[in-house]
């Protein structure tokens, strides 16, 4: 019998790699268009995290001041930046195909999967300036930088757990055109709840939430790499791999499974 | 040259049902509608039954008026709108809905000509082997690095074109699906070009269905011409008897439609 599973295979794979090129080529012209025209230029992308550091260091002496963390406005830094990518990742995936009707209607030959992929890749730029301001923190509180070479790895996994989700919130997007509305909501909730510029001990009430929050994974991993140069504990390492591949699957799923009728939305 | 041995397209039995916006519904779905901002809708069939067949290097026109069904029916075979029933298509097929494809204002001609090569499936070095083509046919050389915005509609509709036909030309696809795509805009001289580059594809062994309300353009380069009137074929075959059934009912609309 002939078996035509490695002619799949590669064909898949082929898809996949014309999808992150045509996304990467995509994203990088959103990026640029985003800025051009500015006298700030990038600068845009990093006032936003920088302004909410500022206001947050400046009132932890006041309201914060229990908080005890060594190298605390790294660890600070690197929650907002987090925070950052992930909130305007999945916000830009809920108006990523109908802010493009053209793209998927006029024509047969962009695949919707770029709309979503080029709209996270968009903000993997900005996160590569936050990226080189974390670099600069750990210069200046003389952190050891090895810890700096795991953060790529660490942040891949986030990466496939923002796409996952991404496909999910398009999806979502397409079906109810209030969703927008409802992610800014639940990102200020988001905000609250992760342990962006507060530590959260084992036991605490809010310790639980997060046992669901993927975003809290991430951020235990990145700061005992980036910051402490450790290893979190291996549950820790398994939950960040569980959300990620998780959300993946999950999200190539249910896009799949409504894309074709995306079309008929917009 | 027809060659009725190989079969590019073949639907069979397909209809196609969208949910229009209506306002004649209950007060509670009225209300519903209102706090959600969603549309209340009722089922429209957009196409009943219809069934062909497309051979290689054959030329159909679809002809019918506007809300008819023609465009539903070029993106059911494009795989743009979902359907149940049966449509197989052999070969790259190629759909597009007039040469309208997003430029983007901010960016200059060069970063358009990527940007639309892109999204019409073309690599970076495969647009470098054309680029110089593009600019040359669009007549736009010296405006190369200008942003797009501050083009003339004119300008814009000849790169457009431009840009859209050589992508084509370079990905050869043995189905074309056109839309509504005449008129390469410009002045007359560049609309004569865009006829004529437009006229090379037709022309070519691939299979070619056009949508257009341009009868001359279907007499011309049309060997088959479908008619199509709410969502149904009424016609199918000799072009000249084909039109003249279509324009009988924009004249009459009353008159049964005889072919």
């Amino acid at each position: 019998m002939y078996c035509n599973k490695p002619v799949n295979i590669i064909k898949t794979w082929r898809k996949i790699k014309k999808i992150i090129k045509v996304s990467i080529s995509l994203a990088k012209i959103n990026f640029i268009l985003r800025t051009e025209g500015s006298y700030l230029g990038i600068f845009w992308y990093l006032l936003n995290p920088l302004i909410m550091f500022l206001i947050i260091i400046s009132i932890k002496k006041y309201a914060l001041s229990n908080i005890q963390v060594e190298n605390y406005p790294l660890y600070l830094f690197m929650g907002i930046t987090g925070f950052n990518f992930f909130k305007q990742a999945l916000s830009n995936a809920i108006t990523s195909i109908r802010s493009n009707t053209d793209y998927i209607k006029s024509i047969n030959t962009l695949e919707p999967e770029v709309l979503v992929v080029s709209g996270v890749f968009q903000v993997v730029f900005s996160h590569l300036f936050e990226f080189i301001l974390i670099i600069g923190f750990m210069i200046y509180y003389k952190i050891f930088l090895a810890g700096l070479l795991f953060y790529p790895l660490i942040f891949f996994f986030f990466l496939i757990l923002t796409l996952g989700l991404s496909f999910i919130f398009a999806t979502i997007g397409m079906y109810i055109y209030d969703f927008d509305n409802v992610w800014i909501i639940l990102t200020q909730l988001l905000f609250f709840i992760s342990p962006i510029f507060y530590v959260i001990k084992k036991g605490d009430f809010i310790y639980y939430f997060n046992l669901i929050n993927p975003l809290f994974y991430f951020l235990t991993l990145a700061r005992s790499a980036v910051i402490n140069f450790t290893t979190a504990p291996l549950w820790i390492i398994l939950g960040m791999f569980f959300f990620s591949f998780s959300s993946l699957i999950i999200g190539l799923l249910v896009f799949n499974r409504f894309k074709n009728k995306f079309t008929e939305l917009i | 040259m027809i060659n009725k041995q190989l079969r590019r397209i073949q639907i069979n039995d397909i209809s196609k049902v969208f949910n229009t916006d209506t306002s004649n519904n209950s007060i509670l779905l009225r209300l519903l509608s209102l706090f959600t901002g969603k549309e209340l809708q009722k089922p429209f069939k957009a196409l009943t039954n219809i069934s062909l067949d497309a051979y290689d290097g054959e030329n159909i026109g679809i002809i019918g008026k506007n809300g008819s069904g023609k465009s539903t029916l070029l993106r059911l075979i494009a795989n743009i709108y979902p359907h149940n029933g049966k449509i197989i298509t052999n070969g790259k097929l190629f759909y597009t809905n007039g040469f309208g494809l997003g430029f983007r204002q901010r960016l200059t001609m060069r970063e358009n000509i990527y940007l639309v090569g892109l999204i019409m499936g073309l690599s970076k070095s495969e647009i470098n082997e054309i680029f110089d083509e593009i600019v040359s046919f669009s007549e736009l050389n010296e405006f190369l690095d200008t942003k797009v915005y501050k083009f003339s509609s004119g300008m814009i509709n000849r790169l457009r074109f431009s840009v859209t036909i050589h992508c084509l030309e370079y990905k050869k696809p043995e189905i074309i699906l056109l839309d509504e795509v005449f008129g390469g805009g410009g002045d007359i001289s560049f609309q004569d070009k865009a006829l004529e580059k437009i006229k090379e594809f037709i022309e070519s062994n691939a299979t070619v269905i056009l949508v257009s309300h341009d009868m001359n353009i279907i007499r011309k380069y049309c060997d088959r011409v479908i008619f199509i009137h709410d969502g149904q074929i009424i016609s199918d075959g000799d072009p000249e008897k084909t039109i003249d059934a279509y324009l009988t009912l924009i004249k009459k609309p009353k008159t049964p439609i005889t072919i």
